[in-house]
């Protein structure tokens, strides 16, 4: 008890010392109160003033977001070989920063082993700009090739050089078919089907985001994943090695005959396929910057030309097929028709000869077929002609396409007629006129043509491909077969002006075309012209048409010398390759003159 | 002191008072059975540690796996982007461009017309055409066009300085004479050369 009161005593006497107990409760609570409303203070700027901040800062503390690039889809071509396929790279990247004190070592080896110029390396690793701290060493490096030499330097000890995602496209055969298929710039598709079909190849990115601890992930962190949506392939109706060989016999052509330009078509007969589609000259889809800007476009099916005597075809079947004439039917040829404006001659001199219809093909007089002509008013050409597609856009699927000219028959003088006729005064593209021949190999029935396996639709939001190529008939049967058998004794020796575009042991029907081409810049003949050749074999049972044009070519020479050989050429590998052995069919013996 | 009991007791005769002194019931205290501590605190405790033992265990199992995932990872895309681009490399050997000039340095000339061989027979279908050099496809482009003189002589064109005020040059002008200088041609040409160029353009 005595320590008891001794304590008491201790405390009365401190608390004499430090004030009453209510002075001191009230500055406790004054104290706790001042403390609590700092509290309040900071909770209301946390959740009150901006609460998602620095919700996303907690977040974002070790959470990683990637993003993983969706592979762009594949073109490939009838057989599934890659035109044009895409394969992970990488873009290198220093920091100067950490880079600048040992730039020639990296720059050493950064040079060896991605093939890049060692002081162009150089000036990135320095920084090509004060306080730079992201500079591009290299772009579209193969993912393995950048990853080695990444091993490499951190190996030797460096830092400050790392590696993006930048997806390498690449064509595999250069230029082959690099006009159809359009190249891509630094991030965006530029041209052709790359451009075309953009949405359908490029597929869509994904996101991954997890947290990250030490270089791996926290198995219990965040983690989700939204997959990324690659590109679908498309399909072409191209055949790889026949396109390159089209190419190589066109770039040939037009060397030897030091023309302007040219194209070279194969199609299937029977499905309206184009299995090859040359354009000369060309560039290689790996380096489009090297090539001129004219020659990366289709010209195929951007340019625009009169077709010239090859169109002669068509106005045959469809007075065949209109029972205006037969191919026997006897015309007297003079040698010099003269018309309404001026007079018409052919390209070979002659006096007053006496030809049949075949003989007028056979022969590409322009007068004869004028005279044969005759028996049709212009709208009933116009509405064949039409039939045959000329005029209207192929649709295949290729950008910026030409759709020709073709004056409608109310507004068509008879002089304009005539010249339609024998093929001057309109202008087709290419595509438009070996589906106008295929016609008649065909037997009649024009089938839209397609670059396009299956379907697929353009940015314009068409729908093009094989699955919407329609067949309609233009002329009947009988008529075409009557037009092919004709067509034969055009490559004849000795009835026919081009022989040398038959393919040995193959009954050819072919057609040669030489028309005065209207230069571009001052929009008038300027004495060059449009050689062609238009044909298919075997020609009692058609299974490819091929169709060659050369554009002001410098060395004389008509459809027949030019464009003739090549047509040849070409049409025997794809009978070859194809398996085509010649029919055994008798030739036709149809009379040229009387 | 009214229950029936006492009354009885008090009615029985008192013999044998010890025994049943003895024989009265009594109530037996409870027999406090107290299991034993030990092995309840040890099951306790073992299943305590275990469970922080399986946890760490488990916890670091799973960080062993997400390791190995992202190195199997890291290794998948490895290997598939290797295969991409040996794919490329395979797609640029079958480059038919690179198969002809293979073939063409070994002779071989893609013939003008195809033969057919029938293999029951052996008969051959389509017309015998020899291929010769000269159905050789040309597969190399064309080399670019070199002007005739690589290196031309500096044209120097000596102009009397006193008498003729000096000409108002333009940057044409200027860039005109330096093509005239690097083409080797005289002033006259000059001006033919610009006017050739204006045409084009």
């Amino acid at each position: 008890m005595p320590a008891n009161r001794t304590s008491n005593r201790t405390a009365s006497r401190t608390t004499a010392r430090r004030g009453s107990p209510q002075l001191r409760l009230r500055v406790g609570l004054v104290l706790i109160a001042m403390v609590l409303s700092f509290f309040g203070a900071r909770l209301v700027q946390l959740q009150g003033i901006d609460p998602k901040s620095y919700a996303a800062m907690a977040a974002a503390e070790g959470v990683q977001t990637v993003i993983l690039p969706a592979e762009r889809g594949d073109i490939l071509d009838r057989n599934g070989v890659p035109l044009a396929d895409s394969i992970q790279g990488k873009m290198v990247i220093a920091d100067p920063v950490m880079t600048a004190d040992d730039a020639p070592a990296i720059a050493q080896i950064l040079s060896a082993g991605l093939d890049v110029d060692y002081f162009r390396t150089l000036r990135a690793l320095r920084g090509r700009e004060e306080g730079s701290r992201y500079e591009y060493v290299a772009r579209r490096v193969p993912s393995t090739t950048a990853t080695d030499v990444l091993a490499q330097l951190s190996e030797a000890g460096y830092q400050g050089v790392t590696t993006e995602d930048d997806p390498i496209r690449d064509y595999p055969a250069d230029d082959v078919a690099a006009n159809v298929l359009g190249f891509m710039g630094t991030d965006e598709p530029l041209g052709g089907f790359e451009r075309t079909f953009d949405q359908q190849l490029a597929g869509e990115d994904g996101t991954a985001r997890y947290t990250v601890g030490g270089g791996n992930r926290v198995p219990l962190g965040e983690n989700s994943v939204v997959p990324a949506r690659n590109g679908e392939a498309l399909r072409t109706t191209i055949d790889l090695d026949l396109q390159w060989f089209t190419q190589r016999v066109l770039a040939q052509t037009l060397q030897k005959y030091r023309a302007q330009s040219g194209v070279a078509l194969v199609m299937d007969t029977r499905t309206g396929e184009l299995l090859a589609l040359a354009d000369g000259p060309t560039f290689d889809a790996n380096a489009p910057l090297e090539a001129d800007k004219e020659d990366l476009g289709s010209r195929a099916l951007s340019e625009a030309y009169e077709p010239g005597s090859v169109e002669k075809v068509l106005t045959a079947a469809s007075l065949i097929d209109a029972g205006k004439v037969t191919p026997r039917q006897k015309f007297r040829v003079p040698a010099l028709l003269h018309r309404q404006d001026r007079p018409i001659g052919d390209w070979f001199d002659h006096g007053n000869i006496k030809l049949t219809l075949t003989g007028i093909l056979a022969k590409s007089s322009n007068i004869g077929t004028v005279l044969a002509a005759d028996a049709f008013t212009p709208q009933e050409l116009t509405t064949y002609l039409r039939s045959f597609g000329l005029g209207s856009r192929t649709d295949v699927g290729v950008r910026g396409e030409s759709p020709g000219i073709l004056t409608d028959g109310d507004l068509m003088t008879s002089q304009t007629k005539d010249r339609v006729a024998f093929g001057q005064s309109l202008s087709v593209n290419a595509v438009q006129m070996t589906a106008a021949v295929n016609t008649i190999a065909n037997g009649g029935v024009r089938i839209a043509p397609s670059l396009v396996q299956g379907s697929a639709t353009t940015d314009e939001g068409v729908e093009v491909g094989t699955d919407h190529a329609e067949a309609t008939r233009v002329v009947s049967e009988q008529a075409a077969r009557q037009t092919a058998r004709m067509m034969e004794r055009v490559t004849h020796e000795g009835a026919g002006v081009a022989p040398m575009a038959a393919v040995p042991g193959y009954l050819t029907a072919g057609k040669t075309g030489t028309a005065q081409r209207v230069e571009d810049e001052c929009g008038c003949y300027d004495g060059s012209t449009t050689v062609s050749f238009g044909g298919f074999a075997p020609a009692d049972d058609p299974r490819f048409t091929v169709y060659v044009a050369v554009h002001a070519p410098q060395v004389d020479g008509g459809g027949a010398t030019i464009a003739g050989p090549a047509f040849s050429r070409i049409l025997g590998y794809a009978l070859g390759r194809y398996g085509v052995p010649p029919t055994d069919g008798k030739p036709s013996r149809l009379p040229v003159e009387w | 002191m009214s229950s029936p009991a006492t009354q009885i007791r008090h009615r029985v005769p008192r013999i044998a008072q010890e025994a049943v002194e003895r024989a009265r019931l009594s109530v037996v205290p409870r027999t406090r059975t107290r299991a034993p501590k030990v092995p309840f605190v040890t099951l306790v405790s073992l299943v305590l540690v275990g469970g922080i033992v399986g946890l760490l265990l488990f916890n670091t199992s799973m960080q062993q796996a997400s390791f190995a995932a992202t190195a199997l990872e890291e290794e998948a895309t490895n290997l598939a982007a290797r295969e991409q681009t040996l794919q490329m490399e395979l797609d640029e050997l079958r480059n038919p461009q690179r198969v002809a000039t293979q073939a063409q340095q070994m002779g071989m000339v893609v013939p003008a017309a195809p033969t057919f061989l029938t293999l029951g027979g052996g008969a051959v279908e389509g017309v015998k055409t020899p291929a010769t050099p000269e159905d050789r496809l040309n597969l190399t482009p064309p080399a670019p066009v070199k002007p005739e003189i690589l290196a031309p002589a500096p044209t120097i064109v000596e102009v009397p300085a006193a008498e003729v005020p000096a000409p108002e040059t333009t940057a044409e002008d200027e860039a005109a004479a330096a093509a005239a200088a690097a083409a080797g041609t005289t002033p006259d040409a000059t001006t033919d050369a610009r006017k050739k160029n204006r045409t084009r353009r």
